[in-house]
């Protein structure tokens, strides 16, 4: 993967603010706090999918992991605890140390040796308008003039085709997966006494 | 280097056109609610109580800015940035009108056409609820957190409608880029009405549209989060000055986000009688239709009754989003027939 000009720029820019974040993040001593650099670092990842030339994913990103899903963190550390956020801020190391470092070390093995040793990158990226999967028999990307807009890639209908197509099955799985997580969380959250004084 | 000097402009002049015209937007809503309350409105400052908006920017940044005893100033001072921000960005997207010749180049009066524009719109709007939340969270008053709760809990409700209703016009469309949208609803049925989505396919989805906006931007009858008689300002009640300037803006320029965003969706944006040959004709055509749903706002907001905060979900839970999924499976299976 070669990055030049702006592009780098913007690459080293954003990655180094989505390390820092995320840094911040785990060692951040309240949770309103935390929440925010969880907030900061989905908007660095949301930069890096754009300089990939995947405008919808880094839009749905911020549409749904910043709007949606941290704003309801938000939301659930806000009604918990206001005065004892001040108070006592909570451990924030536990004895997970061992089990993180482990966790670490695999997955740096397995980005260097998918990332360095196989080098995928090549294979998604070549030149400015690069199709996740080409059309058999499909005419070279044309060149197009800069406009303000920068390059535009055909990313919403790919990831809309690949979808619908390629990981169909995935993505039926997703939705389940979702489904049963809600009627779980009433389930705990709710018990049948509730249920019944609500009615 | 041109391109960079076109951009720059074009966010200055259409920065400095939509913030003038937001300062009028409140004067007139003034004028507007006092009409419809058979009063004056205001007309002490200038002819017609046209210097009022800038008495009160005047006002705004004299007054003395109160910092409460909170738990986190940096977030304090960050959320009225917050509220104001997301709003102004989603300027950038907005086709206010086709392609003007000046200097010898063409210019087209969007700032910037990208091929996902809705989703950038919708994007940013889901951001703004975090300048109402910290707002509400870092003043440390119970008025600001119970307004700032509510906030968030109506603006994920309403958002979720909100964004189905427009699955509908991206069927129709087929393209997520705002300046499409508008082309593909040039031209007229039977040659006299006009290809508009409201009048085709998602009359629908334009009205649970217009309703989850009014929501999503806390104004009547939606506006819980700052309900003044049991709240006394909601979210805002700690701010003074300058930040509580910039939520009110804020408010306002979401506002005027919404409206044109409704106009571009569904009432064909820029197009009109001989809007193609004059562009300027265009851009009249924008701010009428603009203005008009803003119009809608402010006579809402001199009618409509407060809900009640549980009716408040109920409807949107159980009538909006139920009607935004119909609507979407109403318009597939059009796109289909067709």
């Amino acid at each position: 993967m070669e990055l030049a000009g702006t592009e780098a720029v913007f690459f080293y820019i954003l990655a180094l603010f989505t390390l820092v974040m995320a840094i911040a993040l785990v060692t951040a001593p309240t949770a309103v706090r935390g929440a925010l650099y969880l907030m900061a670092t989905l908007i660095g990842v949301a930069g890096l999918f754009l300089l990939l030339h995947a405008e919808f994913v880094a839009g749905a990103q911020i549409l749904i992991y910043v709007g949606g899903v941290v704003v309801l963190f938000i939301f659930v550390i806000m009604l918990v605890n206001i005065r004892a956020e001040i108070n006592e801020p909570f451990r924030t190391y536990t004895r997970q140390r061992r089990l993180a470092a482990v966790v670490v070390i695999v997955m740096v093995l397995g980005v260097w040796y998918f990332g360095i040793q196989q080098d995928p990158f090549h294979l998604v990226r070549q030149g400015p308008v690069v199709a996740l999967i080409p059309p058999p028999g499909a005419p070279p990307p044309p060149v197009e003039e800069p406009t303000l807009g920068g390059r535009i890639s055909e990313d919403t209908q790919e990831v809309g085709s690949v979808l619908y197509t390629k990981a169909a099955l995935p993505f039926e799985i997703a939705s389940v997966l979702l489904l049963v997580a809600i009627v779980g969380s009433v389930v705990l959250a709710r018990t049948r006494r509730q249920e019944e004084t609500f009615d | 280097m041109d391109i960079a000097l076109e951009a720059a402009l074009k966010i200055a002049v259409i920065l400095f056109i939509v913030l003038t015209f937001l300062a009028y937007l409140v004067l007139f809503e003034r004028k507007i609610l006092g009409w419809i309350q058979l009063r004056v409105g205001p007309n002490r400052v200038g002819p017609w109580g046209l210097l009022q908006p800038l008495a009160d920017l005047l006002k705004f940044i004299a007054k003395e800015d109160v910092t409460p005893d909170t738990p986190n100033r940096v977030l304090f001072a960050l959320a009225p940035a917050l509220a104001l921000v997301p709003p102004l960005m989603a300027l950038a997207v907005i086709p206010f009108g086709s392609t003007i010749e000046l200097f010898g180049r063409k210019i087209a009066l969007q700032i910037t056409d990208i091929n996902v524009g809705l989703l950038y719109v919708f994007a940013l709007g889901s951001l703004e609820v975090y300048g109402i939340i910290l707002a509400g969270w870092s003043s440390n008053s119970k008025y600001s957190l119970l307004g700032g709760l509510r906030s968030a809990a109506q603006m994920i409700s309403y958002e979720l409608a909100l964004t189905l209703s427009v699955a509908g016009v991206l069927i129709q469309a087929g393209t997520l880029s705002l300046s499409e949208i508008v082309h593909v609803q040039s031209g007229y049925y039977f040659g006299i009405i006009p290809r508009w989505h409201v009048f085709w396919y998602q009359p629908l989805g334009f009205i649970i549209f217009f309703i989850a906006a009014v929501a999503e931007t806390n104004r009547v009858p939606f506006d819980l989060p700052e309900a003044e008689s049991e709240l006394v300002a909601g979210y805002h009640t700690e701010y003074s000055s300058i930040k509580f300037a910039m939520f009110f803006v804020g408010e306002y320029a979401a506002m005027f986000v919404v409206s044109a965003l409704a106009t571009t969706l569904f009432l064909g944006g820029w197009t009109g009688p001989g809007a193609e040959r004059v562009p300027l004709l265009g851009v009249l055509y924008f701010s009428l239709k603009t203005g008009f749903f803003l119009f809608v706002y402010i006579w809402l907001r001199g009618t409509l009754p407060r809900f009640r905060y549980d009716q408040l979900m109920q409807f949107g839970w159980k009538v909006l989003v139920p009607m935004a999924f119909a609507n979407i499976f109403i318009s597939s299976a059009l796109a289909l027939w067709r």
